[in-house]
């Protein structure tokens, strides 16, 4: 990791500071995530320097990571007849199933709201693709960001963003146990004086390994033969402890 | 040491899952019942999904039903025959409970419905119990003995047609009742991720009139064989059993279960009946609880597709 550090702040001193514009290089400390059975989430680290840094004006780093994207329901309880029931619901297209954005300042600090619309920054302006739903969707909007939060899928942490140097920064994103396999998307604002003057995009893979990926396929691929070989399993415990336990007695 | 499991997704420590299911498995063995009822509520307590833990709770009562039940059959304490008929009806009940699962499922009310059949069922079924046992107990206590147990003594339902003998059971009735009671059984497995021990065990007792003695091994046979197949479907229609999740279940079930038999062994009939009255009573009114009261989130989330 310091080794890479080192070479970007190598690089971004040995370019030619005359005429060019300020540009931004961003990587990730892995490209893929590996799920082990010892998983129980990890830290991806986010790293970038400035390009043709010039000191005067604002800058600030906007970092967001982004899940692959589902259909969620989000369903309201209603009391009726003194119990608590499942009344009206929304279907939100396509909302990521994890979202995590670092920034230098709060977002309303960095940039004016219509910018940070235009560009999807923020919980906020995290909206789905489409609404299935005969009742407002934004109190259901709310209530699933509400619930990803929870769960610690969706977060916002401004000042997460760490400079090393005027020009290099890194930000460390946390990735529970609990995320979707797919293909994620990190993705770099450089903001200046409220306006974006450089964007960088790098994707990165969450995939189970070894036995774990091997189970997954075997359910999704012949379940017959993975629902068989539960039961046998529960069979040949149940019987073994039987025998085990008369021996004992 | 956290271990990640690959159906649920998500990792959770072991140490938890091997005495929850050590629990409940020693509940299975105690009072012939699959315990199920418990597992399911405490997994989903724990954060496993609730289809999840509905169908690998199927695979873990397999498990330490299996152990118990053999643990019944060598002190004879099991009617092979009548454990067959019914679970020839729950195999029936179990194909149409996995496809309710799937018609409530999409209609979004299957908390409810599996909440409130939950309350209606536990309730009833632990009040007569309690109501019962406590009885048999007042008695043994004033001195009177306990009415005894006439063979020629019959329900209606015992006169109905297609009559069979079943020795160890000590009964001449129509096969029947053991096939609906079967059938409602297996409904309930696929449903409500339960054996369904704690319906079919007061059925034995109170509708068909089955010695005691062989009550808890045959439902545990019936049971066996009813989860055994609700796992196999739960895989293979809606992809849910996670079997890292399963393993640690049943390695401490099976342990539990064990134990359990022994300490039935020491307890009377009518002491164990009701300490299961109580506890299915408190799951019953725990899940009466909370659907009474207003919840502290009126929403709730889950991804219905990619």
């Amino acid at each position: 990791m310091k080794n890479v550090f080192t070479l970007l702040g190598i690089c971004a001193l040995c370019a030619v500071p005359a005429l060019a514009s300020e540009d931004l290089v961003s990587g990730l400390s892995q490209d893929t995530v590996e799920i082990t059975s010892n998983y129980t989430g990890t830290d991806i680290v986010v790293f970038g320097a400035i390009e043709h840094l010039d000191d005067t004006g604002t800058h600030d780093v906007i970092v967001i990571i982004r899940g692959p994207d589902a259909d969620m329901t989000v369903r309201k309880k209603d009391r009726v007849v003194g119990i608590w029931l499942n009344r009206d619901q929304a279907k939100l297209q396509d909302m990521p199933t994890y979202y995590y954005l670092a920034s230098t300042r709060p977002l309303g600090d960095i940039a004016a709201k219509d910018t940070l619309k235009r560009y999807g920054i923020g919980l906020v302006n995290l909206q789905p693709e489409r609404v299935f739903s005969h009742h407002d969707p934004e109190p259901f909007r709310q209530a699933l960001i509400r619930h990803q939060e929870q769960d610690g899928l969706y977060g916002e942490a401004p000042a997460a963003v760490e400079f090393l140097s005027p020009a290099l920064f890194r930000v460390h994103v946390p990735v529970p146990a609990t995320v979707t396999r797919g293909q994620y998307n990190a993705e770099v604002y450089l903001f200046r004086d409220g306006n974006v003057i450089s964007a960088q995009s790098t994707p990165l893979f969450i995939d189970q390994t070894g036995l774990e990926r091997r189970l997954y396929n075997l359910a999704h691929d012949s379940p017959l033969l993975y629902g068989l070989s539960a039961v046998l399993m529960a069979g040949i415990l149940g019987w073994l402890s039987s025998v085990v336990f008369r021996r004992t007695n | 040491m956290e271990i990640y499991l690959p159906i649920a997704e998500m990792s959770v420590h072991w140490l938890v899952i091997l005495g929850m299911g050590a629990a409940i498995g020693f509940l299975s063995g105690l009072f012939g019942v699959g315990g199920g009822f418990l597992l399911t509520p405490l997994l989903i307590f724990y954060g496993v999904p609730a289809s999840v833990a509905v169908a690998t709770t199927a695979s873990h009562i397999t498990a330490s039903s299996i152990s118990g039940a053999i643990a019944q059959w060598r002190k004879r304490a099991l009617d092979m025959k009548m454990g067959a008929v019914m679970a020839a009806g729950g195999l029936v009940g179990t194909v149409f409970g996995v496809w309710l699962f799937g018609v409530m499922r999409r209609s979004g009310q299957m908390d409810l419905v599996v909440s409130a059949s939950y309350v209606i069922l536990l309730g009833t079924v632990g009040g007569l119990m309690l109501r019962e046992s406590l009885g048999v107990l007042r008695a043994v206590q004033s001195g009177t003995s306990a009415p005894a147990r006439r063979s020629g003594q019959h329900l209606w339902v015992h006169g109905l047609p297609i009559k069979m003998r079943f020795r160890e059971s000590r009964l001449y009735i129509s096969v029947i009742p053991p096939i609906v009671i079967g059938f409602f059984v297996g409904v309930l497995s696929a449903i409500m991720g339960v054996g369904g021990g704690f319906v079919v065990v007061p059925a034995m007792i109170y509708l068909l009139r089955m010695p005691t003695n062989v009550v808890m091994g045959t439902s545990l046979f019936q049971i066996v064989i009813v989860t055994a197949a609700t796992t196999v479907l739960q895989a293979t229609s809606n992809f849910a059993v996670d079997i890292v999740l399963a393993l640690f279940l049943i390695l401490g079930g099976v342990i539990g279960a064990q134990l359990g038999v022994r300490a039935g062994e020491r307890l009377r009939g009518e002491q164990l009946r009701m300490l299961l009255a109580l506890l299915v009573l408190a799951v019953a009114g725990r899940l009466l609880f909370s659907l009474v009261i207003e919840p502290g989130e009126l929403y709730s989330v889950t991804t219905t597709g990619p």
